[in-house]
């Protein structure tokens, strides 16, 4: 390596000594967008946004949230004898009278007479 | 004679067939008119508004309905299941019906992610400027919000034939001593 070669590896090296904490810093913003915008993407993708009450707008239905913990369930490990097929049959009607005595997502609610955007009557 | 008379029959079909079906297609492209645009523009703010609420009342029961039919997969049909094979028993039909039940549930939960995302956009939307598009937009939205509806009754059906299943399950195993 002869003096004008190492003259310029100096160089080059003190020139990134003195940036180096810039670039440190570029680089972690770079990499800091990147991660948010994987995880608002899986977070839009995975059908969380739809469950995520704390969104603006669901202000008002907020507080009415069930509580998934108040339901323990069947034991999946035991004895399977006539009491514990009463106590799954006992569960199960009660678990499945909750969830099907609602008629959910039906109605007219998005009707266009409900929403006033019908077709005018003709004269 | 015959011949042409079973010709004639063909073409008379072909035509009718014709007129009906063009008769649709255009009753399917006619343009809105200028009264019923004027209407849409009218009355499409209030109508966000409504819609908005019905938004936040869909999510709500979105998340409710979810945890319910959730909880009648992971901690009622799957554990039965489990403690049926634990016991070194056998009931196929159970375990076909929670299979089914899982898929109609992830159907569901697409379909309702499908239906918001379509009533976010109907929701952001100018309606005063686009009531054409919005229009539209209400249109698809409430064709998604039927399939979120259908997606339930599948469920409930589910539920009702895993019930059915497991009394005939049940009465096998007790031996008709219920």
């Amino acid at each position: 390596m002869n003096e004008e070669q190492q003259l310029h590896n100096d160089h080059t090296l003190d020139s990134w000594s003195k940036h180096r904490f810039m670039v440190l810093v570029g680089m972690t913003i770079l990499i800091s967008l990147f991660l948010v915008s994987v995880a608002l993407a899986l977070y839009a993708s995975s059908g969380a946004a739809q469950l995520d009450l704390s969104r603006p707008g669901y202000q008002s239905v907020r507080n009415q949230a069930g509580h998934s913990t108040s339901f323990d369930g069947f034991p999946a490990t035991g004895v399977l004898d006539k009491k514990a097929i009463d106590e799954f049959r006992s569960l199960y009607d009660k678990q499945a009278e909750k969830a099907t005595n609602v008629d959910s997502f039906s109605g007219n609610a998005m009707n266009e007479q409900t929403l006033s955007i019908d077709p005018p009557a003709e004269n | 004679m015959k011949r042409y008379i079973i010709f004639g029959l063909i073409f008379t079909t072909a035509i009718i067939a014709g007129v009906v079906w063009r008769t649709s297609v255009q009753a399917q492209d006619m343009p809105m008119t200028e009264a019923h645009i004027a209407r849409i523009r009218a009355n499409c703010v209030e109508a966000q508004t409504r819609l908005g609420q019905l938004h936040a009342s869909d999510a709500l029961l979105r998340v409710n309905r979810g945890q319910l039919y959730e909880s009648i997969s992971t901690k009622l049909m799957a554990p039965l299941n489990s403690r049926i094979s634990l016991n070194h028993l056998d009931d196929v039909n159970l375990v076909t019906i929670a299979a089914s039940y899982e898929g109609q549930l992830a159907y569901f939960r697409q379909s309702y992610q499908q239906y918001e995302e379509a009533m976010s956009r109907t929701l952001k939307l100018n309606c005063i400027n686009q009531p054409v598009v919005f229009y539209d937009s209400v249109a698809d939205t409430r064709a998604k919000r039927k399939k979120v509806h259908e997606s339930t009754v599948t469920l409930h059906e589910t539920i009702g034939d895993y019930k059915k299943e497991f009394e005939v399950f049940a009465k096998q195993f007790t031996g008709g001593d219920q």
